[in-house]
């Protein structure tokens, strides 16, 4: 593979690598840090690309082997709500202090529905959701087979459907 | 959009059946404004989808990468890919281990380090009585000599006890002259 591929392929990547590693680690900054990491890494690399099958699905496996050992590694306390800063930069958009306080119910659920998954149902779920990945690019990204891909996915939306109409807080006519 | 359309479509996407396309869809018919109250519970998770997927690094973040990779050294590392090159290295190996293990089972364990010079005792014979004789005239002529010196030295009558009680003053330690 040329360097040319590792600018117009890889590096226009980096939003969705970045994503991946922040729904792990949940912070924004050692999620960028874990990104660099991994650029860097596969630039020093370049020699060994062309014995590298698939270089994006091996960039979204070496981000999540590394989030994960920076979690393992304590570099990180693990929390159970998204990073503060994340939520101020999700909502930009000009609300209503109601629709506002609504909107942050809202995500305290989702947050709260997310982390009752495990692991794998977590990054299946984030690739197909947010990155709209097919199985296949799932089941590389992560080096799992297709169909523990589908079984993840299953249940990590079965789950999220039975804790989502379960949630008793929810005022369903002020949405 | 139909209701009952959208409710087939969540159930697809209950069950893993929806395309990415369809999920889209789903996904902009609950961030508007005409979700019915049953499904208003899904907000929460297709609304999280649209935040997170426009979640993004910091705007420097890939120029500092591209800055990173010119200033990183090129390192040069020479691998052997190709096959037949393996197969050349493995042949090449087998070989120098061949010829290793040949040399050393062909060394006569029994040979001695040092080893004899003649295969003829009689000449071997012959070489060694030539080596002493010569050696008994080199302890010859250094006798002769040796007695000659001494008849030399007595013709001198030296007095050696005399000379063995000659006292030699020692010089007088020098006087520190203060200035």
């Amino acid at each position: 593979m040329s360097n040319d591929k590792f600018h117009r392929i890889i590096l226009p990547l980096s939003n969705q690598f970045y994503r991946l590693a922040l729904s792990i680690v949940k912070e924004q900054t050692e999620a960028e840090d874990i990104v660099q990491d991994v650029l860097l890494k596969l630039w020093n690399k370049r020699n060994e690309w062309d014995t590298i099958e698939n270089l994006e699905a091996y960039c979204f496996r070496s981000i999540k082997n590394l989030a994960l050992d920076r979690l393992v590694s304590d570099a990180i306390k693990k929390t159970d709500s998204i990073d503060a800063e994340i939520e101020s930069r999700t909502f930009v958009d000009t609300h209503s202090p109601y629709q506002e306080i609504v909107q942050q119910e809202q995500r305290s659920i989702i947050y709260q529905c997310i982390e009752k998954l495990t692991e794998n149902q977590k990054l299946v779920f984030q690739l197909r959701e947010i990155e709209g990945m097919n199985y296949k690019e799932i089941s590389q990204s992560l080096g799992i087979t297709e169909d523990l891909v589908k079984v993840s996915l299953f249940r990590a939306r079965r789950k999220m459907r039975e804790l989502l109409s379960n949630f008793e807080n929810f005022d369903k006519n002020e949405w | 959009m139909n209701g009952e359309y959208i409710h087939t479509l969540l159930n697809k996407y209950w069950g893993c059946q929806t395309s990415p396309s369809e999920e889209k869809e789903l996904q902009d018919f609950f961030l508007g404004e005409n979700v019915p109250n049953d499904l208003k519970c899904y907000i929460p998770l297709f609304r999280y989808r649209d935040e997170q997927q426009s979640l993004s690094l910091s705007p420097g973040f890939e120029e500092k990468i591209r800055k990173q990779i010119k200033k990183s050294p090129q390192y040069i590392t020479i691998r052997i890919f190709a096959p037949l090159l393996r197969i050349a290295a493995s042949v090449a190996l087998i070989v120098a281990l061949g010829i290793s293990l040949f040399l050393i089972s062909k060394q006569d364990a029994s040979k001695p380090y040092l080893t004899e010079t003649y295969n003829d005792s009689e000449a071997a014979m012959h070489q060694a009585a030539f080596a002493f004789e010569k050696l008994s005239r080199a302890f010859e002529i250094s006798e002769s000599v040796y007695i000659k010196t001494f008849q030399e030295i007595d013709k001198l009558n030296l007095d050696w006890p005399g000379m063995d009680s000659i006292n030699i003053e020692k010089p007088a330690p020098r006087k520190k002259i203060d200035l």
